[in-house]
């Protein structure tokens, strides 16, 4: 492994999406991440699809091959008081510790912070629950899907006088994973300088509202909740997604200065719109949105969604398809860059997974290996490096704890 | 030094785009010194709503007040030779340069990794743009909007069964708080390697690649079963929807076998819901249609909250579609201090959004408000850059600074 934090490792208890998100960042930048899964209580994302050839597997689920690139695997049930004492001595190997069960759960397991700090004294622990290890409703259960309307995304989120919306995916998961990797780092920094660990109480539902202050500023100065506008936003026109030739084939065009406006309305072959009244300034053209949009669609729905972006690129102005999951795989700029990582895996091949959004010039993140399969690794862990003989090993799986 | 977990790390910003300054405020949240550069203009950021009283003012942009706490700010034309001259002295004092510049515009200031690593060559600077720095697209211009699309998420959004309807963008600014979240992350890990290194680096963040990394399942459809997702987001199993209470709209979720056993319990264990078409969760799913309207004729008997409350009692995760003013007045958030208040000169007094989380040994705090324009350009030049009076004057009267 190499990356950043090549030499650090990870004692990983999460589960789901949120959790993992998290451990994900760590091993993309080179941290040996181990994660304890159990057969009595698989890994929720094992069981969901999509599968290869719809058949459903333990290791087949694309969601958690995603998810789980680049980290280890073993069986351990913690649910039992020997596995928690064998997690123990993983922790006591670890520099970070991650966990996202519902708050108060860690510690009736015996795997809360006062206890691991007891193995390992610098240890820095985060919990990552929906609700954050204090308050009146600290207990509450959270998945993903629910930090969408939680957070209050939902209410300002949809088409002028719809009902409120979802945004199409359990977006409070990678939102908490990524704000956690990144105090968990922080963390590491700070006891990398002064040799302190510490614990970090982090709520999914917190992290989620950090991303939805537009709307909580205009409460707390105005007292007033933004109303839901579709794609239309107060400082842009035109700013849309519209339709183009072919079936469900859109194109999204955001059009923020008077030099963009103008350089669009040459672009689509409109000079002259450029100086209509209707739509001289930003607000003439919010003035005027509904005949502004019904002009910009009139000659997208007549074009191929990427002739669209490329003719308004080439001059300036912000455009682009939604792109579809084949989209993705097969675009050009995607591919030139190497951002998607294709490992070989046992049981489901060779799959293009997404890759790391970022790129070190020094330190070279990449992702080694493709996601494990269940308990992929107990041998290496429990051999290797907590030194374990194989008879003992055989012993803890006959009577369920490595399970 | 301070008592934050980056207390002590020195980080420059540029940034108009808010991908940048909301990396900067994660770092600035932890006890960072973070020193904002603006052009003289200001960061466009300041232009944009909700304002504070409604009417659009420079400085009373809830989003730029929000995303620029903590920061000490510098107004300065980096475009001239002797506004770049500045910024060197300060890179040269600085531990991470982080921006949000297109590339054309961060080459023709001079942000080039070249440049600034021959300033300070222990220097990190994170460029963060719409498509990274190489490929087809690296010029490209782009909004959050574009974003979106790019990296698929919007494709993924819109209402079931209004095809008419198009694909649609989440609220706010998502795209750049994924970009700016993840440029965080990739520069602290570079912090952290420095320690032991002593060299800098070059991170390079691809804002696309951030929204494209996160797209749920559905992206590995695609890979795993030559699927193309669906403009409006496959459920493959099912609750996971809203439902009108009597008072307000409630998410009703079941993702364990066990959360849809308890919620039938809840709803007195109806007949039909010993239906095969309900047996489990993606039946459910293909027969989602058929079970809609039972759940509704449910959920509509009761009020938001007393529904959640009861559904947690038994585990059942469903969340109410919280407005703003819920969650300025939430018990729970109120009993975690989660909202903070900061009084700005211009702006007034407001609770601001607090702590993403807490960490016992090194606190987020919200120290300072966003400064006003060019607030600090005369301390940092002078303090931190030992310049005198008429230095500092001189270029300001020229209009370097402001």
């Amino acid at each position: 492994m190499n990356g950043p934090l090549s030499g650090y490792r990870v004692a990983d208890f999460t589960w789901v999406w949120a959790g993992p998100s998290c451990t994900m960042q760590l091993a993309h930048m080179g941290a040996e991440v181990i994660r304890m899964e159990s057969m009595r209580r698989p890994c929720l994302l094992r069981a969901l699809p999509p599968w290869p050839d719809a058949q459903p597997g333990l290791n087949r689920s694309g969601y958690f091959n995603q998810y789980n690139q680049g980290k280890r695997s073993i069986l351990l049930d913690i649910s039992k008081p020997e596995a928690a004492e064998i997690a123990k001595r993983l922790v006591a190997i670890s520099d970070i510790a991650v966990e996202n069960f519902a708050g108060g759960v860690i510690d009736r397991l015996g795997l809360g912070y006062d206890e691991l700090k007891k193995v390992k004294q610098d240890i820095i622990m985060i919990s990552m629950s929906g609700y954050g290890q204090t308050g009146p409703d600290a207990g509450f259960v959270s998945y993903g899907p629910a930090q969408v309307p939680l957070s209050g995304l939902s209410s300002l989120t949809g088409y002028a006088g719809w009902p409120p919306m979802h945004v199409g995916m359990s977006y409070g998961d990678p939102n908490a994973g990524m704000h956690a990797a990144f105090a968990i780092l922080s963390a590491l920094f700070h006891r990398e300088r002064t040799g302190e660990g510490q614990y970090i109480d982090m709520s999914q539902w917190e992290s989620s509202l950090a991303v939805v202050a537009e709307g909580l500023m205009d409460q707390a100065f105005n007292g007033t909740q933004p109303p839901r506008m579709g794609n239309r936003i107060q400082y842009m026109a035109p700013h849309g997604i519209y339709h183009c030739a072919g079936e469900d084939r859109w194109v999204s065009i955001a059009v923020l200065t008077d030099e963009e406006w103008q350089a669009f309305c040459g672009a689509i072959g409109q000079p002259e719109l450029a100086s209509d009244a209707r739509f001289a300034t930003l607000a003439d053209r919010k003035a005027n949105e509904d005949e502004l949009d019904a002009i910009v669609e009139a000659w997208t729905s007549e074009l191929d969604r990427f002739e669209v972006r490329d003719r308004l690129q080439a001059v300036g102005v912000a455009a682009f398809p939604p792109m579809t999951n084949k989209d993705l795989a097969e675009d050009p700029h995607l591919n030139e860059r190497g951002f998607f990582a294709e490992k070989e895996h046992p049981e489901v091949g060779v799959r293009k997974h997404a890759g790391i959004p970022w790129k070190m010039s020094e330190t070279p993140c990449r992702v080694w290996r493709a996601a494990p399969t269940i308990g992929q690794d107990n041998e290496y862990v429990y051999g290797e490096l907590l030194g374990m003989s194989p008879a003992e090993i055989a012993d803890l799986t006959e009577r369920e704890i490595i399970h | 030094m301070g008592n934050g977990a980056l207390s002590g790390l020195t980080v420059v910003e540029l940034s108009r785009r808010f991908a940048a300054s909301y990396t900067g405020k994660l770092m600035a949240d932890l006890g960072a010194e973070v020193i904002k550069v603006e052009p003289p203009t200001g960061d466009p950021v300041r232009g944009m709503p909700p304002f504070a009283g409604g009417e659009p003012h420079p400085e009373k942009s809830g989003t730029f007040l929000y995303l620029n706490c903590n920061k000490q700010g510098v107004a300065l034309d980096i475009t001239t030779a002797a506004g770049r001259d500045v910024l060197d002295r300060l890179l040269a004092t600085a531990d991470v340069l982080v921006h949000d510049y297109a590339s054309v515009d961060a080459g023709s200031a001079g942000i080039t990794w070249e440049r600034v690593h021959d300033v300070n060559p222990r220097l990190i600077l994170t460029s963060l743009t719409p498509f990274g720095l190489s490929g087809p697209y690296r010029d490209f211009n782009a909004y959050d909007l574009t974003v979106a699309s790019a990296g698929g998420w919007t494709t993924v959004n819109g209402q079931p069964g209004a095809p008419e309807m198009p694909p649609l963008r989440a609220f706010g600014h998502q795209a750049a708080y994924q970009a700016g979240v993840n440029a965080a992350v990739a520069t602290m890990g570079a912090v952290v390697w420095r320690l032991k290194s002593g060299r800098g680096q070059h991170v390079e963040v691809s804002a696309q690649e951030c929204i494209a990394s996160i797209l749920e399942l559905t992206y590995v459809t695609w890979p795993y079963m030559g699927v193309e997702v669906v403009r409006y987001g496959q459920r493959p199993l099912h609750p996971i929807d809203f439902f009108e209470c009597k008072d307000g709209w409630i998410f009703v979720l079941c993702l364990e076998e066990k959360q849809w056993r308890s919620f039938v319990e809840m709803m007195g264990n109806p007949e039909w819901a010993e239906w095969d078409v309900f047996d489990n969760a993606f039946v459910r799913a293909s027969n989602w249609d058929v079970l809609k309207p039972f759940i509704a004729e449910f959920v509509a008997d009761w009020t938001v909250d007393d529904l959640y409350r009861a559904a947690q009692a038994k585990r059942i995760p469903f969340a109410p579609v919280s407005t703003m003013a819920d969650l300025i007045d939430s018990p729970h958030l109120k009993a975690r201090g989660f909202f903070a208040e900061i009084a700005h000169p211009e702006a007034g007094a407001a609770m601001y959004p607090g702590a993403p989380y807490k960490l016992s040994g090194t606190p987020w705090e919200l120290r300072t408000p966003a400064p006003t324009l060019g607030q600090h350009s005369s301390l940092v030049l002078g303090e931190r850059l030992g310049m005198s009076v008429d230095e500092i004057e001189s270029l300001r009267s020229s209009g370097v600074i402001a």
